[in-house]
């Protein structure tokens, strides 16, 4: 165990000073939405005894649509700001039964909608390299608790960029596994068909740690899947070499990049290759058709997942309504932000009688097509890397950065969820103290080709330290 | 998207949108259609579309008790008990959830 993992250990320890810590640090950040470290019976760990599990005495953090028994089930909304989750989800489960403790649940855009988490009904979120930005979206809350030193990691939630984008934003790692490894059972559906449970973690090998422990086929979950079998066991490398990845494709960008991550996208490619890796620049036509086939294919699966929140079994619902169906519209009205009620209409709309071929099938045959370039590009290349999100952080409430604009900055984190294939954000460098994430793609269930990798790479692309400012070393 | 087919989204939709709501709504959705007209540009026709996402099957587990069943019965951390869910309900009367009148 490094002296990281002992020191989480030892605060676990001890739950009031470590309320009191979490408290402190979330003070300005506002990741958490609920902090319960104490309430437990004696301590949870025990920091003389040997560590048993896996993550045995490591504390976490999960986004609040991933239900987690016994704590409030918000989803970011104010419809289900009251809701307790009855059970608990399938990945957090597996954590806690490696011996990791959930301490908080962190804030989100509402039902996972945003890049900001300004989305969010209930708290404000910043970014802690830089308080006066937003931590990324959704999962803004879980990089930001990870990146301000709360927890070691959390679990945050991946339908179109959701993990590794805010991981960007904060300077942590975010994984975007392939879709089927982990149980989705237990979050809350926004866009079944795209979304993924994915980590963020201060360094790759807790990541890589705390996805092994996730992973499994489960029963409740029809789209989870048993790992294959070239993965599994003790078959380190992969059909690449895995730890020799030699050859990696980085998606060629034109104009649209700020100019801090093209500068760091430029110097990363350049350091690829005196690290021995041939990088070559690629061309990826079809991806010009990624953003508006993913809002296509999410906004629809979002206006059939989101019909249930209707104020009738649970959530908040109007004081009086005059039928059942005025409450529900009332209580879905009131309760649901301007993000969630667009992508309902236009969910609603694409899948109306007449226009369902010309942009539901339409979206779904681009998304078959982007599939195929993919494993064009895999067969031919270990990884593809590319930007995550065209800019840093950027400030709350930028004008040039409102709904519109961020959902076309979904541009190169959409097509790992069209792909279903896994991929990795990790920081790649600084620019005017803030923290630029890139990523690393591999083909479905090669995850541990991208940690590999990762790792190869350490000596050129150190972890950065958490707990506050880059530029103050991590210190708050 | 005009004013009509506008408001029939939101009923099907079951959202009531208010004046300033419904005007700023419907911009964006507009906006929205115009860009996914880029799509029409691409000749995908050759590609079918995709229906599931890992291209697996669905797996249906053999029609015995499983362990979540097992977990619900005996009260297990998985359990979701019925009490627990009728908390979450806006308004109770015993073991019912009440909802206005239909008729």
């Amino acid at each position: 165990m490094t002296a990281d993992m002992q020191r989480w250990r030892e605060l676990l320890a001890s739950p009031a000073e470590y309320t009191e810590y979490l408290k402190a640090r979330d003070r300005d950040v506002g990741a958490c939405l609920e902090i319960r470290v104490s309430g437990h019976e004696g301590p949870l760990v025990d920091a003389g005894s040997p560590p048993s599990g896996s993550l045995a005495g490591l504390p976490f953090a999960v986004k609040n649509n991933i239900a987690v028994k016994g704590w409030r089930l918000t989803c970011g909304s104010k419809l289900l700001s009251e809701v307790v989750a009855p059970y608990t989800a399938t990945a957090v489960g597996r954590l806690v039964d490696a011996g990791a403790v959930v301490v908080a649940t962190t804030n989100l855009d509402e039902f996972g909608m945003g890049s900001s988490t300004d989305n969010s009904a209930l708290a404000r979120t910043n970014n802690p390299r830089d308080l006066s930005r937003v931590a990324g979206g959704s999962s803004g809350g879980s990089a930001a608790a990870v990146a301000a030193g709360e927890v070691p990691f959390a679990l945050g939630t991946d339908t179109g960029g959701s993990v590794r984008q805010p991981a960007a934003f904060c300077g942590v790692y975010g994984l975007k596994p392939t879709y089927g490894a982990v149980s989705r059972f237990g979050l809350t559906a926004y866009a079944s068909s795209l979304e993924t449970i994915g980590v963020l973690a201060s360094s790759p090998d807790l990541a890589e740690r705390v996805f092994e422990t996730m992973r499994a086929r489960d029963p409740r979950d029809q789209t989870s899947v048993e790992r294959p079998a070239e993965e599994s066991g003790d078959a380190r490398s992969d059909a690449f070499g895995g730890t020799s990845v030699r050859r990696v494709a980085a998606l060629r960008v034109g104009e649209g990049l700020s100019p801090e991550v093209s500068d760091v996208y430029r110097d990363s490619i350049r350091a690829m290759r005196e690290c021995g890796i041939e990088v070559d620049e690629i061309d990826i036509p079809s991806l010009e058709y990624a953003v508006p086939a993913y809002y296509t294919i999410a906004a629809a699966e979002a206006s059939a997942n989101l019909a249930r929140f209707n104020g009738i079994r649970y959530g908040i619902r109007p004081f009086h309504s005059d039928s059942p169906q005025d409450l529900i519209m009332d209580a879905r009205s009131d309760g649901l932000g301007a993000e969630v009620k667009l992508r309902i209409m236009l969910g609603t709309f694409v899948l109306r009688s007449g226009f369902q071929e010309q942009y539901y099938e339409k979206a779904q045959r681009i998304r078959t097509r982007i599939g195929r370039d993919m494993d064009s590009v895999f067969a031919a290349y270990g990884a593809l890397l590319s930007p995550v999100f065209p800019t840093p952080a950027f400030v709350h409430g930028d004008s040039s950065m409102d709904a519109f604009a961020q959902r076309l900055a979904d541009k190169f984190t959409v097509t790992a969820n069209l792909a279903g294939i896994p991929a990795l954000s990790f920081p790649a460098g600084v620019r005017g103290g803030l923290p630029v994430g890139l990523q690393l793609h591999a083909p479905a269930f090669a995850e541990r080709r991208l940690f590999d990798l990762m790792r190869s790479l350490a000596e050129r692309f150190p972890a950065l330290p958490c707990g506050g400012p880059v530029d103050k070393g991590g210190a708050l | 998207m005009d004013h009509a087919e506008l408001m029939l989204t939101a009923e099907l939709a079951a959202i009531r949108l208010k004046d300033g709501e419904l005007e700023r709504l419907g911009v964006e959705v507009d906006r929205m259609l115009e860009y996914f007209d880029v799509m029409d540009s691409v000749d995908v026709s050759s590609f079918e579309p995709t229906t599931h996402a890992s291209g697996q099957c669905v797996s249906l587990r053999p029609d015995v008790p499983s362990e979540g069943d097992v977990a619900l019965a005996a009260g297990g951390r998985d359990a979701a008990s019925i009490e627990s869910m009728l908390d979450q309900a806006g308004d109770l009367e015993g073991r019912l959830i009440v909802i206005p009148n239909v008729l």
